[in-house]
């Protein structure tokens, strides 16, 4: 892009061109700016304007397409891709984050060998010379290349190159689903994990699958859960969750049922033998088959198995039955020794309700991974010396498999080790040479994420260091050795294979078109038909799954993190200070404790504790949680690192530590382990950004139940009990105070006349998922502060996803309520008069508006807003040099040059996104147009993978918002005190009877 | 990389540059059609053909770049080097290969054009220093004063026309940019800028 | 009024023993000295270490946006008082009393407001912009917020500053003419500059009693004016525990009733060292702890009105923060607040403690303890429990807050030391006046 000049320098130029990344220092004493220009003119970037480039994300193995939006070269933000048909245009919180590793200070910033202890940079030429002699070396057989899932081009690729040499491939992803693969080659004879369509579904029942977590597709199942669940003129899915442990997705269930750790299974098949005796729900013929088998698991026999009543038991079959339903078998977190049982179980439940080919769809190829056996075949053959070379891309097995299988001990019998990892992880410690890889936003590829969907990766910009396409290196590495390939780079490589696949679709435009659309769009995708599955032998062999953990001791799960994945995303700050879902903590790891367990341990909560199994023992801290079964414990995945770059090393414990070594019967790692608690001397504050689970009964997160809406539990909303109405001459008052302001500062044609911004939230679509948060901090330049600045209570983040119980105590069940919590841009707020000097103001366009340069730091507004929304800068985060600058080089290219970059001193909150609404603005009154409705998209709402966030102009009765807003199930928080807030929450609906 | 290829991508660059020209010319014509007050009309003149370039007003630059001559004596528009001005925030600089497209021919023996030669041919970009420096917290749309406000460049830039190296005419303090607002009847509003 | 146990001192003695004060200090004066710079040295400097990484080193968080530093400011501003109403309402009110006492009070009041006056400074987040909230006309074209109580706060306190330090002045001229005739040296020349050209001429008199009125007069409403405005910071903003009509009141006998404990407990030591105890003595001590007996009162009532209201609006969340105050996380806080000011104050009912000097002593160190606490309680706790609950939060000082604290006395005192050995604490002319008229021939 930029000829030979200095990137920074290019950046701190635009900076100065493109009006401000710089912090706001009053008037700045900066050396005389640069401007330094294009030697050539790029003819697809404008300083000042944004490109937007659609890529791929690679998170997770799931292929979210991204729009990835470039400023003067630069990648600064990431947005879905409305048109990939995974994610339409919405994306989790870990790719909303994912820009950090892009432009992460500690990422491998050249080739790399090793020199005595360490690794030293190097040049390629020598990293790739090595390789290479190290590689022809080597007896056949005796190189392995492991790597995580792979798809399309690379994937091939691979696959060419270790059969030339003559090697072993070892595909390794530590969620594989191997339960789930294996019961479905059981029962349907097909090895693969099914599809599950929930928008088509009214009764969605989970055996302990976290579908909004990280099971699979997390976004596209929010999205389709989300349309199923979310309330719509009196219709919605009813969801129960089954599972020891009320996960971040059991949160949004209607009906959490905790059955003994284990027993899922047997409730299914209990479930299955009331549906086929009473012959319910549309099976298949020969669904009949399986009535011998199921014959046994009635519901008494189930109700001591899984300490659930038959009663419920008979209930859900019929509910389910009544259908359409979908069930699905668990997830990592449920996959304890004998978890293909429960998936086996629950196929048999799908398939006698018959939703196999409805909203269970088998054959379009979603695996990941050879599996954990696999994993333990390499570590026998390493520590038997017959590996002599081994490359690694994309996999950390050393964090990430139980430690008892010790694979960095089998590395080390590994003469050479060559790694492609981008970063100094626990498994590239191990390398002789690295050969750091290019990032997503860097690359040629493409992803094939299932049967039908191609996408494709472009280079959004140009690398940020000296690192290379490992499929480049591959063909060079082949090249070296003496053979020639067809392709001379990795992109003509891919390109090949899109020309064969533009055959195969039978597409008859020159290929360049064909390419250039497919870039356009992000890829081709064609709607793949569902494989029809009949009943394998497998079936009629299902038998109840057991669990029982050793006498007198706690069943630990070892669930996945939904920040985290299986913690590969630990190294990104954002995500580190990204509150749990569940449980409200940052930066560190946590055991889950019911608070009738810790009283008989005598364990208060931040206690730390000793959780020890027959494999290790690990302290941390205990966090007090009703949604688990008393005997039950849980701790996430993916943190204590013990070397990931400077934000994951040394942050909490690594829970893989105390998982058995061997695989279980299906081939997976097994997450259910037996432990026992001792409480220690210790105690630490909790880095947790919540102050209070409950709500007082202040309204906060309000609900209704459906039966309630249909009993007319709308016609009077839900009022705090204080809230006196405001006298009628008052409110007049009031109105004409507005009025005047308006009318002071009318602006005329800089916005539309009286507009009046807001929003709309609908709790009943929200799972609380932080996609929001993290989309936010990236549009806005929110800074991190690191876990002792949130144990103080000064976490950054502009809008925030608060998390109330309800009930759970004296044997009421337990729900749970999200409300994502941003500024109210209140009709009369009181932040407004409180500022001595205008710094906290109202615009015209009805926002509550921030000046940062104007504040002086009083704080006065944030002790007077109710909502505490309002984030104060303790710090300087913003200064490079200074002791918590959170943006170290070269991260500080990834700020949005739209907006300013909050100083220590001053007070910062939620704007609506006023860059975008002003950038909107602009364009219209150049384009001598008014503003049109949903023109204007906030961060938040752009990502919702739910759609739970409308944004308009409230004063146009037209615009979505407007009519969103006037459900009767809206509701403004804290009504009472007459702040006129600008953000309508929707009540959430639970799907029960009663009123 | 053999010796011949680099002013051979320099050409093509110049290439690709005469092709913009053509496109902006045509950019022109459209707009000039259009109501654009973006040049203010004024006399043309003849600037002086050499100037004592010890006490010139205005910060130093690395090449003694005229805007007298260009902008007032030849009356090429602002937009021909400045072509982002209707389209972004900022209105951008002219690349080397815009200044080498005339001056591959024009007066390629002056000295200061020779630097720019040279500049170009050794792929160093030049480096301009900035004269109109805004804080960086306020954000000045181009676009929208250009187009929509119809404000011609000479109202905030002075006659840079006349001005044989460019100073700052000015003050760009806040209490200018309302006068000019309230005068026009514009926003005063403070997230209009401030954000 | 000065019932003699004592001889009754003649005007030659006055003079003598007051300037007497002015003599050679001692050691201990200098040890005191140094403790104070030391204390404000340290203060300084954690201020500065603030301005230079941020207020994150205090211990402040969200939802706790003002902390021990606003505490203080309030605490000083309303030591402050009883100065003025001392040697104000009091003169105005022709009660001879106050003679002796007046000149500490007001110096107090003096320099309390000058302790008062840096913390907003020290509190802001952007110390070097502080000035933007004085209104002056700008090329911004920017004005401030007067709907801001804080901008009123800038008003009332800087106000106040100017008139208690003329007040002072004014106060003093008299006295310091009589030093300057005897002093020497730099001293004199201070002195010369302070007096103002004072010769006690009966015209000067006549206009200096006239001034001293109006002074007095000018400065009376402001006892009122001040610590009101200062309450308004709080009963404007809608925070539960804050937003109450009874705020003004109940701080201006708060502020007064802490100012008087203070005055208390600088004249113990200031009548033991310069040994004033003819001029200084019981029947003044039991004037100030009647005055102590009486504000207290009112602020145990206003304390009782509080909790009342609470309960008596039905209004769910100033309920739950009074009960949070009580029993919450800070119960500590509220109970040291309400035993100090509420019950301990009770002992001043019996002559014999409002007489006794070391028992009024103790008191008023408790009543300046207490009243710090109200305040804490008033702003922290009410700050911690607010309508949120997920964003509730402990907040915890920490040693950035404490220095700076302890910096304030050792600031407060730094000033009231140099003035004790510069200045009479006693006011000359006005003991003089109060004692019965030489007679004829009498020593003089």
């Amino acid at each position: 892009m930029t000829d030979g000049m200095d990137r920074r320098k290019f950046l701190k130029v635009l900076g100065v061109t493109g009006g401000g990344t710089a912090a706001l220092a009053g008037c700045s004493t900066d050396d005389v700016a640069k401007l330094i220009p294009y030697m050539v003119p790029v003819e697809d970037q404008i300083p000042g304007v944004a490109t937007y480039y659609a890529s791929t994300c690679r998170g997770c193995a799931a292929g979210c397409g991204v729009h990835v939006k470039v400023r003067e070269g630069r990648a600064v933000k990431l947005e879905g891709n409305p048109e990939a048909p995974i994610n339409r245009g919405k994306l989790c919180a870990r790719s909303q984050a994912s820009l950090q590793a892009t432009y992460h200070p500690d990422r491998n910033r050249s080739a790399m060998m090793r020199q005595g202890e360490g690794l030293a940079p190097a040049e390629w030429e020598a990293a790739l010379a090595e390789v290479a002699t190290r590689l022809q070396a080597a007896p056949a057989g005796s190189v392995w290349f492991m790597h995580g899932t792979q798809t399309g081009s690379l994937d091939a690729l691979i696959g060419e190159f270790v059969t030339a040499i003559g090697g072993r491939r070892l595909v390794f992803e530590a969620f594989a689903h191997e339960a789930v693969r294996h019961a479905s080659r059981e029962t349907f004879g097909r090895d693969e994990v099914p599809l599950y369509r929930f928008a088509d579904a009214q009764y969605i029942l989970s055996f302990g699958a976290d579908f909004l977590e990280t099971f699979m597709s997390p976004v596209e199942y929010t999205r389709g859960f989300a349309d199923a669940h979310g309330y719509r003129d009196g219709r919605m899915a009813k969801y129960v969750h089954i599972e020891p442990r009320m996960s971040g997705t059991a949160m949004s269930a209607d009906e959490w049922i905790a059955p003994t750790p284990g027993s899922e299974g047997t409730l299914a098949l209990a479930m299955a033998q009331v549906i086929v005796e009473r012959g319910l729900g549309r099976p298949p013929a020969d669904a009949r088959s399986l009535r011998a088998a199921l014959a046994s698991f009635t519901p008494d026999l189930a109700a001591q198995a899984t300490d659930i009543d038959a009663a419920t038991i008979t209930r859900l079959a019929q509910e389910f039955a009544a259908g359409p339903s979908v069930a699905l078998p668990g997830g990592i977190g449920t996959q304890h020794a004998d978890a293909h049982r429960t998936a086996a179980a629950v196929n048999v439940l799908n398939y006698v309700a018959g939703n196999i080919g409805h909203t269970v769809e088998y054959g379009h190829g979603l695996r990941q991974g050879d599996g954990y056996a696999t994993l333990r075949e390499f570590t026998v053959a390493a520590e038997a010396g017959s590996i002599q070379v081994l490359l690694i891309h994309d996999a950390n097995p050393v964090h990430a498999s139980p430690s008892a299988l010790n694979v960095s001990g089998a590395l080390g019998h590994i003469p050479f080790v060559a790694s492609f990892s981008r970063f100094q992880d626990e498994t590239s410690a191990w390398a002789h040479v690295v050969l750091p890889d290019h990032d997503a936003m860097e690359q040629w590829n493409d992803w094939q994420p299932r049967a039908g969907v191609q996408m494709l990766l472009q280079p959004a910009m140009a690398p940020v260091f000296d690192t290379r396409q490992t499929g480049d290196v591959l063909l060079d590495l082949s090249r070296r050795m003496g053979r020639t390939p067809r392709q001379a780079t990795y992109k003509e490589y891919v390109q090949a294979r899109w020309a064969d696949l533009q055959r195969t679709l039978g597409d008859r435009a020159p290929f360049d078109t064909f390419w250039r659309n497919a870039l356009q769009r992000g890829g081709v995708w064609t709607e793949a038909r569902p494989a029809t599955v009949r009943l394998a032998a497998g079936a009629t062999r299902v038998t109840n799954p057991a669990w029982a953990p050793t006498e007198g001791q706690l069943t630990l799960i070892a669930y996945p993190s939904s920040t985290f994945y299986d913690g590969r995303d630990a190294h990104v700050p954002w995500l580190q200070e990204l509150p749990d879902p569940v449980t409200k903590m940052t930066w560190g790891s946590w055991v889950e404790i019911h608070p009738d367990t810790a009283d008989r341990f005598g364990i208060m909560e931040g206690d730390v504790v000793q959780v020890t199994s027959a494999q290790g023992t690990v302290a941390v801290p205990a966090y007090l949680y009703p949604g688990l079964r008393p005997d039950v414990v849980a701790m996430p995945l993916g943190q204590g690192h013990t070397a990931y770059t400077r934000y994951a090393t040394g942050v909490g414990v690594n829970t893989w530590s105390l998982l058995p070594g061997e695989a279980a019967v299906f081939g997976g790692a097994q997450h259910y382990v037996s432990v026992s608690l001792t409480r220690t001397s210790r105690h630490e504050r909790l880095a947790k950004t919540e102050g209070r689970n409950r709500q007082l009964g202040r309204g906060i997160a309000q609900a209704v139940t459906l039966g309630g809406i249909a009993h007319g539990a709308l016609d009077h909303p839900f009022h705090v009990a204080h809230a006196a109405p405001v006298p009628e001459r008052e409110e007049h008052l009031l109105d004409e105070v507005a009025a005047a302001q308006r009318r002071a500062t009318d602006y005329g044609p800089y916005a539309l006349r009286n507009t009046r911004w807001g929003m709309t939230i609908d709790l009943s679509r929200c799972t609380g998922c932080n996609a929001c948060v993290a989309a936010c901090s990236a549009e806005n330049n929110v800074p991190y502060i690191g876990a002792e600045q949130v144990r103080r209570g000064r976490a950054m983040q502009w809008i925030r996803i608060e998390r109330y119980f309800e009930g759970g105590e004296h044997g009421e069940p337990l729900e749970t309520r999200f409300v994502p919590m941003l500024c109210q841009h209140c009709g009369n707020a009181p932040c407004e008069p409180v500022c001595p000097v205008f710094a906290a103001y109202h615009t015209p366009d009805g926002l509550n508006g921030q000046v940062y340069n104007r504040c002086v730091g009083t704080r006065y507004c944030g002790n007077n807003c109710p909502y505490k929304v309002r984030y104060f800068n303790w710090y300087d985060m913003s200064e490079p040099g200074a002791p918590k600058f959170a943006w170290p080089d070269p991260m500080h290219w990834m700020l949005n040059p739209d907006v300013t970059v909050r100083s220590r001193g001053v007070m910062e909150k939620c704007t609506f996104c006023v860059q975008r609404i002003r950038g909107a603005q602009h364009r219209a009154a150049t384009e001598g147009r008014a503003l049109v409705d949903g023109e204007v998209r906030t961060a938040c709402q752009q990502t919702c993978p739910a759609d739970a966030i409308t944004f308009g102009n409230m004063m146009d009765p037209e615009a979505q918002v407007t009519r969103t807003a006037a459900d009767p199930r809206g509701y403004r928080v804290l009504e009472g005190l007459n702040t006129k807030p600008a953000v309508t929450y929707l009540m959430k609906v639970r799907h029960l009877e009663e009123a | 990389m053999a010796k011949w290829v680099r002013p051979m991508a320099k050409a093509s660059g110049v290439l690709m540059t005469g092709a913009l020209l053509v496109v902006l010319v045509g950019a022109m014509q459209t707009s000039q059609t259009a109501p654009s007050a973006t040049m203010q009309s004024f006399e043309p003149f003849q600037a002086p053909r050499d100037v004592d370039t010890t006490n010139l007003r205005g910060p130093r630059q690395p090449i003694l770049y005229r805007h007298d001559i260009h902008a007032g004596q030849y009356q090429m528009d602002c937009r021909y080097c400045h072509g982002y001005v209707e389209v972004s925030s900022s209105p951008g600089l002219p690349s080397t290969a815009v200044c080498m497209g005339c001056h591959m021919v024009v007066q390629t023996q002056s000295p200061e054009v020779q630097k720019l030669a040279e500049a170009h041919n050794s792929g160093t970009p030049v480096e301009w220093v900035e004269v109109h420096e805004l804080a960086q917290f306020v954000r000045f749309p181009h676009q929208r004063h250009v187009v929509a406000g119809q404000v011609a460049c000479q109202e905030c830039h002075g006659p840079v026309q006349e001005m044989v190296q460019v100073w700052q005419f000015s003050s760009l303090k806040m209490g200018w940019c309302l006068d000019c607002h309230k005068e026009r009847g514009q926003t005063t509003d403070c997230t209009a800028c401030h954000y | 009024m000065a019932t003699g146990k004592a001889p009754q001192p003649t005007y030659a003695e006055i003079t003598r023993d007051i300037a007497a004060t002015l003599g050679n200090p001692g050691k201990g004066y200098y040890a005191l000295l140094t403790t104070a710079v030391v204390l404000f040295l340290a203060g300084a400097i954690t201020v500065l270490l603030e301005v230079r990484y941020g207020l994150g080193l205090a211990g402040y968080r969200t939802p706790v946006f003002w902390g021990v530093y606003i505490t203080t400011f309030v605490f000083w501003v309303g030591i402050a008082h009883s100065g003025t109403l001392i040697s104000a309402i009091l003169y105005l009110f022709r009660s001879a009393w106050r003679t002796a006492v007046y000149r500490t009070a007001e110096a107090m009041t003096v320099f309390a407001v000058l302790t008062a006056g840096l913390f907003p400074l020290i509190h802001v987040g952007r110390m070097w912009y502080a000035y933007w909230l004085i209104p002056y006309p700008n090329q911004r074209q920017l004005w401030v917020n007067f709907k801001s109580p804080l901008i009123w706060d800038v008003f009332a306190v800087s106000t106040y500053l100017t008139v208690s330090t003329l007040f002072l002045m004014v106060g003093l001229i008299p006295d310091i003419a009589s030093l300057r005739d005897k002093a020497t040296g730099w001293r004199k020349k201070l002195y010369q500059a302070t007096a103002l050209g004072w010769r006690g001429t009966d015209q000067q008199w006549r206009h200096y009693t006239k001034a001293y009125m109006y002074m007095a007069a000018l400065a009376t409403p402001l006892v009122l004016s001040v610590h009101s405005v200062v309450s308004w910071d709080f009963a404007m903003a809608i925070v539960p525990g804050w937003h109450a009509t009874i705020f003004a009141p109940y701080f201006v006998a708060g502020a007064i009733y802490s100012g008087v404990a203070m005055v208390i407990t600088l004249l113990v030591p200031i009548r033991k060292v310069f040994k004033l105890e003819r001029y200084i003595h019981e029947d003044h001590f039991e004037n100030l702890s009647k005055l102590m007996l009486l504000t207290g009162m009112i602020v145990a009532y206003a304390y009782v009105t509080e909790y009342f209201i609470a309960w008596y609006s039905g209004n769910p969340f100033e309920q739950a923060s009074f009960w949070n105050r009580a029993f919450g996380d800070y119960w500590w806080a509220t109970w040291t607040m309400l035993i100090c000011n509420g019950l301990l104050p009770l002992f001043l009912w019996s002559r014999k403690i409002r007489r006794s000097i070391p028992a009024l002593f103790v008191l008023s160190l408790f009543v300046n303890l207490g009243m710090w606490f109200e305040r804490f309680v008033i702003i922290v706790v009410s700050l911690s429990f607010e309508y949120e609950p997920y964003a509730m939060g402990h907040y915890s000082a920490t040693w950035a807050d404490w220095l700076v604290l302890s910096g304030s006395f050792g600031w407060f005192f730094m000033w009231f030391l140099l003035f004790a050995k510069n200045f009479p604490t006693v006011s000359i002319t006005e003991v003089k006046e109060v004692i019965p008229m030489p007679r004829k021939g009498g020593a003089h």
